[in-house]
């Protein structure tokens, strides 16, 4: 709950006196986080600056930490201890050519992280019991009280790119309340599937879901009349739960 | 007269071009212009009044439709209604103004344009109406809409990104939602009968069923040639593409939606006025607007011999109709390179 006088949400930034964007097929727009907008979590506290492709300023307070992708690191002070949480299975999965890395930032003092390309944030403030999987390299961060794992998707990815299968995030809520925060490109956009309902998805457009909605990978064959033509794959997700998409698609070549 | 395939002068009775040797099309009706001309900029002191409401209706700055004059924004293109239209001392258009979740109508169908970064087009199809579109720009779709390819002659030639370009159908009932992998505007492209427009390859969007689809090789081209003797290498490059996709609508008005890549600007040309533009940067243009190539060499005092960088490499385009340019686009290939030999071209020495 907020301040009745607050203009935006102590918990996820989203400003309060605008109401949600709502399209007629049933999709919540991302609220779209005013520039310098301050948010709380633990007892640090995130500041949202920029809007083309924001930034995500943390200052920690002593005993919290974060982590994050070590490469979206914008800026940091020079006091804030950095160290890398131990995966089971990192070693296999890379990044652009690089080893991937978890590394954790650990207050007091003060870091900023961003992407690559044009998009929004979301504020995903996660309570005990919730569970929430993330495409991979969406995750812009999440707080220490989050339990990181992660899975291999077989046959999914961008139809320009071909069903190589891509990696998805998965971060579970212990006994207190977290934060996540995605970075989707371009737009991002909600929407709350009831039990059963499903929607096809591209699979670039996938950027999370709850973790009780369920993905199923269905293959549509587009003939061109010659050389027997492509195969389309679609993701089919069914509820219940939320779902998160992306209106574009930015190519990480994952191994 | 001039060849509407190559640009080539050709002698009026002449029934095929002697440059590039297509069919003389002579012009059978005239196409329509599509939207009004921009007013002329009238004084500072009175800005031009963004729409012209006649008592109850409203006229479309943009596409020309007339409305109910008490909505907000036009069914036809999306365009804000109370935003005035914001055109450059230039004469550049931009275009028009549309509010997040703007609502526009074909058939008994709807579009919805969700998104201010990387637009989203979330069409409601009705049972009886489809839409086209090319398979990779697929967002989501209900489960229940069904997709179908569309039978392209000699489509197999047409490849994006390395794949078969696939031109598949989506027939309604239901929601299904579109959008491109760029930063950009979202344009709205109501169609008349009798009406075409020539579009970049690869910056459509969906079109409906009522719009024919076709394309044409755009002649524009130009070969660099790196290394001499035996390990010369040509290469031909094509600024505006091989192919340029080419909507009309034959008999039933129709609507087709591009995306383009940052902001977009439209003009108007006169008959024989001219433009140069950027040849990456071309979205659209009517079929009157013809186009060349154009090389221009600016005054250096004395010739840097092999200074290929020192020479501007133009899209000559010259009206009547309308053209429309992308601030982001991709650079051209080979552009400095030893251009041994290319389309027809103008040049311009300083």
């Amino acid at each position: 709950m907020n301040d009745k006088t607050a203009l935006t949400c102590r918990a996820c930034g989203a400003p309060l006196d605008i109401r949600n964007l709502v399209s007629e097929s049933g999709w919540r727009e991302a609220p779209r986080i005013k520039n310098m907008t301050e948010f709380q979590f633990s007892s640090s506290s995130c500041q949202v600056e920029g809007e083309i492709v924001p930034v995500a300023e943390i200052n920690l307070s002593p005993g919290d930490s974060v982590f994050f992708e070590h490469h979206i690191m914008l800026w940091k002070d020079e006091s804030v201890p950095l160290t890398v949480m131990q995966l089971s299975g990192g070693m296999k999965r890379a990044f652009a050519g690089m080893p991937f890395v978890i590394s954790v930032a650990t207050g007091p003092g003060r870091i900023a992280f961003s992407r690559d390309a044009t998009g929004e944030l979301v504020v995903l403030p996660l309570h005990p019991g919730m569970e929430l999987d993330v495409r991979e390299h969406a995750f812009l961060l999440a707080s220490h009280q989050i339990d990181y794992s992660f899975i291999r998707i077989k046959g999914l990815a961008n139809i320009l790119f071909g069903g190589q299968g891509m990696f998805m995030d998965r971060f579970v809520t212990t006994n207190t309340p977290g934060l996540v925060i995605l970075h989707g490109y371009g737009n991002v956009f909600e929407r709350v599937l009831k039990p059963g309902e499903s929607i096809m998805l591209e699979p670039g457009a996938f950027l999370y879901k709850d973790s009780s909605v369920t993905m199923q990978v269905e293959f549509q064959k587009l003939g061109t009349g010659f050389f027997g033509g492509t195969n389309m794959s679609l993701a089919r997700m069914t509820g219940p739960g939320r779902i998160g998409v992306q209106s574009m698609y930015v190519h990480h070549k994952t191994e | 007269m001039f060849c509407t395939s190559c640009g080539g002068k050709i002698s009026d009775a002449a029934n095929f071009c002697g440059s590039c040797g297509s069919q003389v099309k002579r012009a059978t009706a005239p196409v329509p212009p599509m939207p009004p001309p921009l007013a002329a900029a009238d004084p500072p002191s009175a800005p031009p009044p963004s729409i012209q409401r006649a008592g109850p209706t409203a006229t479309c700055p943009w596409c020309g439709a007339i409305f109910d004059g008490s909505l907000l924004s036009c069914p036809r293109c999306g365009a804000t209604v109370d935003a005035p239209p914001v055109s450059t001392a230039s004469g550049w258009e931009k275009l028009p103004g549309r509010k997040d979740m703007a609502k526009l109508q074909f058939g008994d169908s709807f579009c919805q344009i969700e998104g201010k970064y990387v637009p989203v087009a979330d069409v409601k199809l009705a049972g009886a109406d489809s839409v086209y579109f090319t398979h990779h720009v697929l967002l989501w779709k209900d489960p229940q809409v069904n997709i179908t390819t569309m039978s392209l002659a000699g489509g197999w030639k047409r490849v994006f990104a390395g794949m078969p370009l696939i031109m598949t159908q989506a027939q309604g009932p239901g929601h299904i939602a579109f959008s491109r992998d760029d930063p950009g505007e979202m344009i709205a492209l109501p169609i008349q009968p009798g009406q075409s427009v020539d579009v970049r390859e690869h910056l459509f969007m969906f079109a409906t069923d009522k719009v024919a689809y076709d394309w044409f090789s755009t002649n524009i081209w130009y070969t660099t040639q790196t290394g001499s003797g035996d390990d010369a290498e040509q290469e031909t490059h094509h600024p505006v593409g091989m192919l340029m996709d080419r909507f009309h609508a034959p008999q039933s008005p129709g609507l087709l939606l591009l995306h383009a890549a940052g902001n977009v600007f439209v003009r108007e040309l006169a008959a024989n006025q001219t433009i140069l533009v950027k040849p990456t940067a071309l979205i659209f243009k009517d079929p009157t607007v013809q186009m060349q190539l154009h090389f221009e060499h600016p005054h250096t005092g004395f010739s840097l011999w092999g200074s290929w960088a020192n020479r501007y490499l133009w899209l000559r385009l010259w009206g009547p109709g309308r053209v429309a340019v992308q601030s982001v686009f991709d650079r051209m290939e080979g552009e400095n390179s030893n251009i041994t030999s290319c389309s027809s071209a103008t040049e311009q020495r300083w």
